[in-house]
Parts: structure tokens; sequence; C-alpha cells
């Protein structure tokens, strides 16, 4: 019988175990799952495309145009429902049934009158106060701002995760070069990024939307991404070039580990945990910039629903508080939450900080 | 930036682009014995032409008969010189006021009734007395100027400010019909066969630094503008009808031209230089902006108009101050005093910020969106400073599809996108219900429209889809988008719309977007600077754009549009019969007879629809109380005569 001892928590674990004790931080966890939730289920929450029907004797998911406007089946524009759904299958096909989203109004454009039986057109100009069929209001052409923000989600979440992922894969790339191989691609990769720290991130998007043939929120995100990665490839080098003298390091280069293994499979997992801290900051960051653009008028292209995009409308008239309240809130609130995350990692990764604050 | 910024931009270029190349067909009529057309080359009489490359001389030499035999020869006509405030005043003394000033300063602009009695009363010139001549106006503009020069002229930003400081002899009144300013001139005679312009100048005029303004200055000009070296954007055209421009004595100038044309009394109508001044810098520098002298000369010309540039900064403002010399000589009054002592233009290209500035005060007139003067100016916030006027405007907007595209080279395609397009929505919901609905591109209040008016298109998606199907764009790969086989290969029915990054227009853009996906095509709604489209659009590198143009002094304006391969002719459109209605329109001289041939030109646009228009915009003015005088003509409140020149403010209590 060999005594039974406790699993040895290890690293990652001991980190989370810290993590959970800040209410603050879970919370910001929690809510980020709950945008990420949002924006998954964006057009079955809100949207004038049935999340699934049954129509002339097949299911179909219209709704699924929301991500893509070429997934919208054909079968509907043959038959010329010309994008309204409620009225065209009850009357071209009285045995067809749907399952609607939550909340019936489109992101893009203002909900006709009567096109959901007995529902009035939405208020336009400034009379489009929130109520309980627009509940956060309407913007100056009628366009429901619920179901802008609730679409919106989903470009601030991509745009925080593909740019800073983009940002991740050349930093961390470049850092671990520099880090691990020294001497002149050290100064390569150093002077280059701090070539790329002095250009005005905001400007040089702003320059680069002006030249690109076909703006698309792609686009803007990969040249988010693409001047975004500097703090992350700092990090990593220091990190690199503090763990390339190790002892565990030597000993994998002793039993004839080549250098991609030996920067993969033993630096790279034990470097992390710092480089985490500058993605979480840089996803908050990213989004704010998106917005910026947005707001400026530079964001994706028409049709997009972007939290800055609903900021920029308010501009025009700030009588109209909720085209203020509710993007400014939802985008405070994002960053602060991924701000929150942020400071976790780096308080619970890092053993000084640990040591300081238990 | 309000709706009009780019648009207002392009207006002028119609306005200013008065004429596009005709064939030169030289008629060889009584003059000819004077007017020899010289092989090209030879060295003639006009021999301030320099020497230019043989293939780019845009002039030939010419050699003007000696005056006296220009008078005997011809039977002259007496043209209209008039005093255009002197005229104002005349018309307004028959119409009394409906309200007192207090009164209609007091009142809400709800309804036509009260627009109507806001600008009966407060549109009026001052009594005896009343105005206040030491007052400063603080203008709104919504973008700095490229130049000071005047014949550089080519938006509306510069004809605005370079209006006021430029000397010229002529002038549209506000039904658009040209005169000679009585300040300017003496008298203006043409001869019958409409060949040629006599005019004799005021012996009282001077430029800004002492010297006279003399006829040399106008045959000089002329020269300049018609040197190929001179990057002229936008006034040689028009210009370049004329044959010669012969100065006799420092009063006597003559005009010539190639054809008896309609438009001549357009074409005589340009800016005016000081020769003494660019006699000597010219020649070195042909590009009027490169050298020191004209570096020195952009940022303080010599001008021979009522006001005088003192201070610019980039981006931020331009003042201008009232001139003397305009107004007096040797102390003695000879002309009319301009009412404003001082005129500052503030440069706002923001629409938000340029409402807040009016709001506080720190501007005088401000263009209103349809936004903004429904919603924005009703409260206390605007009332306490500010009233506001409407009138209407010769301005309209469309949807151009380039011909020369795949997609909209058949007529049935262009219909079909006017049938698919909801104008009811935009002008309800996107334009507030100011707008009224365009069904051509002339006004359908001008003389030259159609007396049966035109039905503006609606909305009709059944219609839509049978002119699509028709034209044989049909769903082949059942992807949704309609298609056709073309050269062997499926080309979807998906374009790009260029439109300038103006909210009220990318609204427009959406709207369409959203009204063809239903009938099966897909629309990128692209938003780009109106630099960038302006750009594009000479380039006809499109496949639709939204634009608008404002009217011209003449229907022949709007030739270079229409006419097969002119400038402006963005949309590639060609018909052989519009290109002949226009030509035939400038030759003839009857008005009532002129009117048939726009109106069929009218009627043939509207079955082609290479543009959908979409609607005219109306003129919606904010004014400071303290501001009087202001009238509209169908180019707006200040792009006629006297405009700008009827404004003033009155003397504190």
């Amino acid at each position: 019988m060999t005594a039974s001892l406790p699993r040895p928590i290890g690293f990652w674990g001991d980190a989370w175990r810290r993590f959970r004790r800040r209410p603050l931080a879970v919370a910001a966890v929690a809510f980020i799952g709950f945008l990420a939730a949002v924006a998954i289920l964006a057009p079955a929450i809100a949207g004038t495309k049935p999340v699934l029907c049954r129509y002339k004797g097949r299911l179909y998911a219209p709704c699924l145009a929301y991500f893509d406007r070429r997934l919208e089946p054909v079968v509907f524009a043959q038959d010329r429902f010309r994008g309204s759904y409620p009225a065209n299958l009850a009357a071209k096909d009285p045995e067809s049934w749907a399952i609607w989203p939550l909340v019936f109004q489109d992101p893009f454009r203002a909900v006709r009158a009567d096109e959901w039986p007995g529902r009035p057109a939405n208020p336009s100009r400034d009379q489009g106060r929130p109520s309980r069929t627009n509940l956060f209001g309407t913007d100056q052409y009628g366009v429901d701002v619920f179901a802008k923000m609730v679409h919106g989600t989903t470009v601030a979440l991509l745009v925080g995760f593909v740019s800073m992922g983009l940002a991740s894969v050349i930093g961390i790339t470049l850092g671990a070069l520099g880090g691990y191989f020294g001497g002149w691609a050290d100064s390569l990769v150093s002077r280059f990024t701090e070539v790329v720290m002095c250009i005005p991130t905001l400007i040089l998007i702003l320059a680069l939307v002006a030249i690109v043939e076909k703006p698309t929120i792609w686009k803007t995100m990969a040249i988010i991404g693409a001047t975004n990665w500097t703090s992350i490839a700092r990090l990593t080098r220091g990190e690199f070039l503090r763990l390339r003298q190790s002892e565990f390091v030597m000993a994998a280069r002793a039993a004839g580990a080549g250098p991609l293994r030996i920067m993969l499979r033993h630096i790279l997992p034990n470097s992390l945990a710092p480089v985490l801290v500058p993605i979480t900051f840089g996803i908050a960051s990213a989004i704010l910039i998106e917005s910026s653009l947005s707001f400026l008028g530079f964001g994706p292209p028409p049709p997009s629903a972007s939290w800055g995009a609903v900021l920029n409308d308010a501009r025009s008239n700030l009588s109209m508080w909720w085209l203020v309240l509710f993007p400014g809130m939802a985008i405070f609130l994002t960053v602060l939450a991924y701000n929150l995350v942020g400071e976790a990692l780096q308080e619970v990764t890092d053993p000084r900080l640990r040591e300081s604050r238990k | 930036m309000p709706p009009g910024r780019e648009s207002r931009t392009m207006r002028l270029l119609a306005i200013l682009a008065a004429v596009a190349l005709v064939g030169c067909g030289r008629r060889q009529d009584e003059l000819a014995k004077h007017a020899p057309v010289e092989p090209v080359g030879s060295s003639g009489a006009g021999g301030k032409v320099p020497a230019a490359p043989v293939a780019e001389r845009l002039l030939q030499p010419f050699d003007p008969p000696p005056l006296e035999e220009l008078v005997s020869s011809a039977t002259w006509i007496d043209r209209p010189v008039r005093d255009a405030v002197a005229v104002l005043r005349d018309q307004q003394r028959a119409q009394t006021p409906k309200a007192g000033a207090a009164e209609a300063l007091a009142m809400r602009n709800t309804s036509a009734a009260a627009n109507e009695v806001i600008l009966s009363s407060l549109g009026r010139l001052p009594e005896e007395g009343q105005a206040d001549f030491d007052a400063r106006i603080d203008r709104h503009i919504a973008a700095d100027i490229n130049s000071t020069n005047p014949i550089m002229i080519s938006s509306t930003y510069e004809f605005d400010v370079l209006g006021l400081t430029g000397f010229g002899l002529f002038s549209t009144d506000r039904s658009l019909e040209p005169f000679a300013s009585s300040e300017a001139v003496t008298s203006w005679q043409s001869t019958a066969n409409g060949l040629i312009d006599k005019v004799v100048l005021r012996d009282d005029l001077f430029w800004s630094d002492g010297r006279r303004i003399t006829a040399h200055d106008i045959a000089f000009t002329f020269q300049v503008i018609m040197d190929p070296r001179v990057p002229v954007p936008a006034v040689r055209s028009g210009t370049d009808q004329l044959r010669w421009v012969h100065a006799y004595d420092d009063r006597t100038i003559v005009f010539f031209h190639k054809e008896p044309l309609a438009t001549n009394v357009w074409n005589i109508n340009f800016p005016v230089l000081p020769k003494h001044v660019y006699e000597k810098t010219w020649e070195d520098d042909p590009t009027l902006k490169d050298s020191d002298a004209h570096v020195k000369l952009e940022q303080s010309p010599i001008v021979g108009g009522p006001y005088e540039i003192v201070d610019r900064k980039r981006g931020q403002q331009i003042v201008l101050r009232r001139r003397k010399g305009w107004s007096h000589v040797d102390d003695k009054q000879v002309r009319g005093v301009p009412f404003f002592k001082e005129i500052r233009f503030r440069i706002i290209e923001d629409p938000n910020t340029s409402l807040l500035a009016i709001k506080a005060g720190e501007i005088d007139d401000l263009m209103l969106t349809p936004e903004q003067w429904t919603t924005q100016t009703t409260g206390d916030d605007f009332y306490e400073r500010n009233t506001k006027v409407t009138a209407p405007e010769w301005v309209s907007f469309h949807f151009g599809w380039n011909i020369e595209t795949p997609f909209f080279a058949d007529r049935r395609v262009r219909r079909a996108m006017s049938y698919a397009f909801n104008h009811d929505d935009m002008l309800e919901k996107l334009c507030y219900g100011l707008y009224k609905p365009a069904a051509g591109h002339f006004p359908e209040d001008g003389w030259m429209a159609p007396k049966k008016k035109l039905e503006p298109y609606k909305q009709n998606l059944d219609k839509a889809e049978a002119l699509l199907d028709e034209a044989g764009w049909i769903d082949r790969d059942n992807d949704g988008i309609r298609d056709k086989q073309i050269d062997g290969r499926l080309v979807p029915l998906e374009f790009s719309v260029l439109v300038s990054q103006q909210p009220l227009r990318v609204e427009i853009c959406k709207l369409l977007q959203q009204n063809l996906e239903q009938v099966g095509v897909r629309v990128n709604v692209r938003p780009v600077e109106s630099t960038v489209l302006q750009q594009k659009t000479l380039e006809r590198k499109f496949e639709a754009y939204f634009g608008g143009w404002g009217a011209g002094t003449d229907p022949d304006s709007s030739e270079n549009i229409w006419a097969t391969g002119a400038p402006r002719n963005f949309v590639n459109y060609s018909n052989p019969e519009v290109d002949r209605l226009f030509a035939d329109g400038r030759r003839e001289l009857d008005r009532s007879k002129r009117a048939e041939k726009y109106a069929r030109i009218q009627e043939i646009l509207y079955e082609d629809q290479p543009y959908t228009w979409l609607f005219q915009r109306n003129s919606f003015y904010g004014f400071s109380k303290s501001l009087r005088g202001y009238v509209f003509s169908p180019r707006g409140p200040y792009n006629y005569s006297p405009g700008f020149g009827s404004l003033w403010k009155p003397r504190a209590e």
C-alpha cells in the first residue's frame, strides 16, 4: 500500500486557485462569457429571420444570414420573400412553422408597420425612446438599438480575439526568435519592434483604410493585429532570454533537443504566463480602437453593426441619450472586464506580486 | 458636414464648366475678312500668345478690326447694365412686409406661412440710416479654399470667398438672367448677329495696390486662361468658346465669338487678373503658384473687388476687410458702400460642431441638414440667437449608373434600379419629408422642364424583377443573386456604390442596398472621402455612385454632363439625339423654342434612366437674429447678384 499523496497542484492550478479568490475577476470572466454567448446567439436573440423554420416540407435556418449573407437559403429569394418572413411564410405555405428570435427587430433596417402582425412601425427621427417594442430605443432612421447592440457584440468580441490572436502569433514568434538566438537576431527583432512601436496605430489605420480598395471588418482586424504585437514581443523576448540560461533548458540541450523543440516544448510553456497579460490588455485596446474607428466613421462598411457606430449616430443629436448610454456602457464594461482579467492574471502568475499580496 | 459639401463642389463645377467643347465650325460671315483663319503656327497679330507647342495651342492668332470699322459694320443692341442692389430695392419698395422685424424675429418657423412672414420681413434691404456699416459678419464655410487666385476657382468655397474680392463685369440676377454690373461697366452692347460683345468700363476702378483697372487687364487674363501651360481647373471651359478678346483702349473691351450661341452671354464672364502684376511673373512660372512672387501673391493677392483678404489661417479662417478704394476715389463716393466692414469666414467641416457654433453665436449663418432643421433647431437654445428660413433651390441628387459596366449597359436594368428603390422611405424617413422628389435632370419648376410634369419613379418590386428577368439577369446558380452569362462567364449582379462619408448619404445608399437585396441584387456600399469620390468619378472608375448637381445659369451648362464623351459625363451616357438637341438648343435664340429642346432631353433621360433621380434639395438656412436682407434664388442665398450683397446688420438702438 502506498500512501495516497495529494496530487500536486502545479503552476496553472495554483494560479486558478488564486484567481478564484478574486470576485471581481471572476465576475469579469463571467461577463466575457456572457458576451460570448450573446455574440454566438445574436441571430436568435434579435432578428427578423426565423431561427428555424419548416417551409414546403424542408427545414431551414435563415437566421444564419446574419453571420454571412450567403447563408440565406435560396428558396426564399426565389419565392420572392424580399426579406420579410412572417407574412410570406404564412401566405406561401400555410403548413409552415417557424421559431422566431426572442426580439423581432433587425440590426440593419427599421421594422415596418405590420411586418410582425399587429406591431407598429419603428419610430424614427428623435422619437425612438426606449419602449417595450424597442428595448434600447431606435436611431434616427428607425433601426432598433437593441438589435444593433446584440449584433455589435459579435463584432466587438471578434475584433478583440482575432486581432490579438494575430498579434500574439507575430509577437511570440518574433520575441522567441530574438530572445532565444540573441546576437544579431535579437538586435534585429528589437530594433524592428521599436520601429513599429513608434507608429501611432490609429493614424496608420486611418491611412490604410483610405487606401484599401474594399475595406472589410477582417482587414481592420488584421491592421490592428499587425500593429499591436510589440509589447507581446518584448515580454516574450525577455522571458526567453532569462529561460534559455536555466538548468532545464541546458538539460534538454544536453539530451540533444534541437532549438525548435527547446523553444516550443520547454521555454514557451514556462514563459506564457507573463505574456498572457499584455494579450488581455490588448484585447481591451483592440475593442476600443474598433469603436473609435467606427465612431470616426472609418469602421467596417455597411451593413454592419458596431457599438462605435451607434455612438457616432448619437453625435448629431445628443438629446437622444439612449444612443449614448447603451453603447457607451457596453464598451466601458467590456473594456473594464478585460482589464480586470488582465490585472488579475498579472497578480496570480507573478511570484513577486503573489508573495506580496498572498 | 452639411449634406451639401461635395455636391456644392460639384454644383460649382457644373456652373462654371458652362459649355463643353463644340465643333468649331468657324463661320465665314462679314467678319471673315478681318478675322482670317490663319494656318497653325504662323505668327499672327496677337503677339501675347506665348510660344506654346503647336499641338497644345488653344488660341489661333487673331487680327481684330479697327474700332470704327467694327462699330459701323454691324447693328448693335444694348444689353442690360444694372445695379443689383438698386434693382432689389425697387422691387421691395412695391412689397409690404408681412410683419415687423421684431415680430418676425419672435416667430418660430414651424409652417410655410411662418416661413413666408420671416422671409418677407427680414429679407429686406435697410432703410436710410438703419444699417450698421461697421458691422462684422461671421460666415460659415464647410471647407478651406485651395487658392486665392480667382482664375483657379473650382469649388463653391472659392466662389464664396473670391466672389467678394474679385473683379468682374457680369452677374446673374435672381431669375438667373445675365446682366452687366453698373458698378464696373457703363455700357454693354452685342451685335445683332450675336458674334461680338462690346463693353465700356468705368474709369474709376482701382486695384488694391492703387493702379487702375483697365480693359487691358481683361484681355490679358483671357490670354492667361487660354494658355495651356496654366493649370486652370474650371474657368477655361466656356471661355474657350471665345475667338478673341481685345482691348481697344483703357475702357473699351470687345469679345469676339466663334459662333452665335445662346450661351455666349455666359462665356464672356470670367474672373480678371491685374495685368501689371502677373505680366512680369507669369512667363517665369506658368503654374501661377510655385515661384516666390506667386507664393507672395497667394498670401496677399492684389484684388479689384469690394473686399480684400487681410488674414488667412489655413483650415481655420479667412478674414476679408472692406476696401475703401472700391467705393471711394479721392474721398469722393463713387459706388455703393458694402454693408459689412469685415467678413470672417469660419471654416468648420463637422456639421455638429457648426450647429453648436451658430447656437453659441460664433457664426451668423449655417446651411442646415434635414435632421438639424427638424429636430435640432426647434428649441430655445437655437431661437435665442437665431432664426431659420427655407426656400426652393435647384439642386438635385441621384444614383449614377456607369453604362460602361456589364450591369448597366441595358436600359432595363437601370430602370429596374429606379423601380426597386424605395423613394418614399428615403423622402419620409431619411430626409424628414423636407425634400421634393426629383424626376429628371432639370428642375421641374424651371423654364426648361417639360410642360407636362414627369412622374417621379416609385418603388415597384414586381416591375423591377420583371425588368431584370427580361434583361436576362436570372439566378442561374442558385445562390440568391441574379447572374448572367457574359463572355462565357457567369457574372453575378453585384456592384459597389460610391458615396461620400456623410451620414444621410450613406443611409440612402444603405436603403438602396436593402431594397436591391430584396430583388436578388447585391450592393456594396463604399463610403469614401469626397475627394476620392470626385477622382473616381472623373476617371470613370466606379460601378455606381451617389452624387448631386446644382443648376447652372443656363440649361446648356448641362451639356457637359450628358453629351457623348463630355467631361462630366461620368456615367458614359451616349445618345445622338440628346447630343443634337443640346447643339440645337445652344444655337436657338428664342427662349420658348429652346425650352422645347431641353424638355425633350428631359423626357429622353427619363426613359433612359442613366441616373436614378432621388430628390431636389431646397435651401435650409439658419441665420443670426442680427442678420437681415437674405433673399433666395434657385441657387441659394449667395450665388447670384446681389446675393450676399443684400445682407446687412441693423445699427444698435
